[in-house]
């Protein structure tokens, strides 16, 4: 039987949105998405709405992404200004800055430790995430284990670079 | 037991061993200084990398009201009320053209019409706007030029490919698709405003039609609503996501719907789709079948004939062409981008 989307909708929109913002980096767009994903499960109905929702969201980031990648491509070539966050407050700054230092070490995961980590992060289950993922569920632990390490040691290797750099 | 690997310490500590599994490592914890030592270390690690991607999380907002979401789009909510009301004033405005009052130079704010390619059937202004041959004037809005360097031609039917996909007649003005699209100077997003008399039906025999083809559009097709455009089509009408939805329209013959949509004010392109026939389904067979059943955005398939295949593509079930004021290579982009509209 068909979970009660609603319910589905109240518990897991936010951290829809919160998986989806890692993916994309851009909060209005993460919402955006989130939403069209619940509104194509509205349509759908489908048997496993989390899960669902979670691998339409993973398909549309990464489309999200490749466009994005596209457009950035477009826009170097027209436009070499320096960006304006430099009128930007200090506070702002250093959490734009940590952010930027956490994509950039969650990039440095592979592909599948970062999907397992985030889907974690987004409440998913050990059972659930193995579904998503492919892996066993036996793997997940280690998995988790591993992507949590690297991404402690890329952010501190990165923020190791950038207090040199200013230094 | 032997010591502990860290997988095991991090599904411990995500709570996710089982009681047995649970038991065991902690019997062996208490017994194992190393591995506790080992524990905690792993639950600092857990607790670090929590605290890092809180760093990375964006400002939360609460959820729109789930109602919303069964409409998803606000284009959709506002505007096909609008547009309805706005096809009567374009049906009370064509009799008015057609009474015999003239609209040189006032037209440039709305859509160029379109060709009716079959005996319009079912509406009062299509018929009434049928006139002899006599009455068939261009519109008289724009300098000739202008309206040239907005037109977007596209005529799969011309590359005499083979894979090309069977056109019925009552559609052969879809795929001739040749669409006039005018700068639309007032045209707000919210205030669709058809002038009187802005879209002119020039109904003529189908063999006229290549020679017409500079000012097909079909801004005289019924508009309807997202859910008689989903029936119609047996899919969800697909569209560039985030672009608003200005209309959606369905042909005279009913095997055709169109999606309007803007880019901005004066740019709005045209998503053309109907149901693919049954041998090109059995074409794209193998591809969908070879879908991953929990990838529900279906995947397209681009035509294959070398002429066309820039401007028309399957997705899901759905044929579809796109036509606009655009470059080839932008409505080749956008076309890729296409996705069922919920």
């Amino acid at each position: 039987m068909p979970e009660d989307l609603a319910e589905v909708y109240r518990s897991t929109y936010r951290s829809l949105v919160r998986f989806l913002y890692r993916k994309v980096w851009d909060a209005e767009r993460a919402e955006d998405l989130a939403q069209e994903a619940f509104a194509r499960a509205l349509v759908h109905k489908p048997e496993n709405a989390r899960g669902w929702l979670f691998v339409v969201a993973a398909n549309m980031a990464r489309d999200e992404a490749r466009k994005a990648a596209r457009e950035r491509r477009h826009l170097t070539l027209l436009k070499s200004e320096p960006g304006a966050v430099d009128s930007a407050p200090e506070d702002e700054i250093d959490a734009a800055t940590r952010r930027d230092q956490v994509r950039v070490a969650l990039d440095q995961l592979t592909p599948r430790d970062r999907e397992a980590l985030l889907l974690w992060d987004a409440g998913m289950s050990y059972d659930e995430i193995a579904s998503q993922t492919g892996l066993a569920r036996g793997a997940i632990g280690t998995t988790l284990a591993r992507a949590r390490r690297r991404l402690v040691e890329a952010y501190d290797t990165g923020s190791e670079g950038q207090h040199v750099a200013r230094g | 037991m032997s010591h502990v690997d860290d997988g095991a310490l991090h599904a411990y500590l995500d709570g996710e061993l089982t009681p047995v599994e649970r038991v065991q490592l902690e019997a062996h914890i208490a017994e194992c200084p190393a591995c506790r030592t080992r524990l905690e270390e792993e639950r600092a690690l857990v607790a670090r990398a929590g605290q890092l991607l809180s760093l990375a999380q964006p400002v939360e907002r609460p959820a729109p009201p789930m109602h919303q979401l069964r409409r998803p789009r606000l284009a959709w909510r506002l505007r096909v009320p609008i547009a309805w009301a706005a096809s009567v004033v374009l049906a009370v405005g064509l009799g008015y053209y057609l009474g015999g009052i003239g609209y040189a130079g006032r037209q440039p704010e709305t859509l160029a019409s379109r060709v009716s390619p079959a005996p319009p059937s079912g509406y009062a202004y299509t018929e009434r706007a049928e006139p002899p041959p006599a009455a068939t004037k261009a519109p008289a809005g724009p300098p000739a030029e202008r309206r040239a360097a907005n037109q977007v031609v596209a005529r799969p039917e011309e590359t005499g490919d083979r894979d090309a996909f069977k056109v019925r007649s009552d559609s052969v003005a879809l795929t001739s698709g040749v669409v006039a699209i005018r700068p639309q100077t007032e045209l707000r997003e919210a205030a669709p405003q058809p002038v009187p008399g802005a879209a002119v039906a020039t109904a003529r025999p189908s063999a006229d039609l290549t020679r017409e083809r500079g000012r097909l559009v079909a801004t005289q097709w019924p508009i309807i609503r997202p859910g008689p455009a989903r029936e119609l089509l047996g899919a969800d009408p697909v569209g560039v996501p985030g672009l608003a939805v200005r209309n959606i329209r369905r042909s005279p013959a009913g095997d055709v719907v169109l999606v309007e949509q803007a880019i901005d004010s004066a740019t709005v392109i045209q998503v053309f789709q109907e149901r693919a026939e049954e041998e090109d389904r059995a074409m794209l067979f193998r591809e969908r079948a070879a879908e991953p059943q929990s990838a529900p955005p279906p995947t397209a398939q681009r035509q294959r004939a070398a002429g066309t295949e820039r401007l028309a593509r399957f997705i899901g079930r759905l044929r579809v062409e796109i036509a606009g004021p655009l470059s080839a290579d932008s409505l080749n982009r956008l076309l890729e981008q296409l996705k069922p509209i919920p």
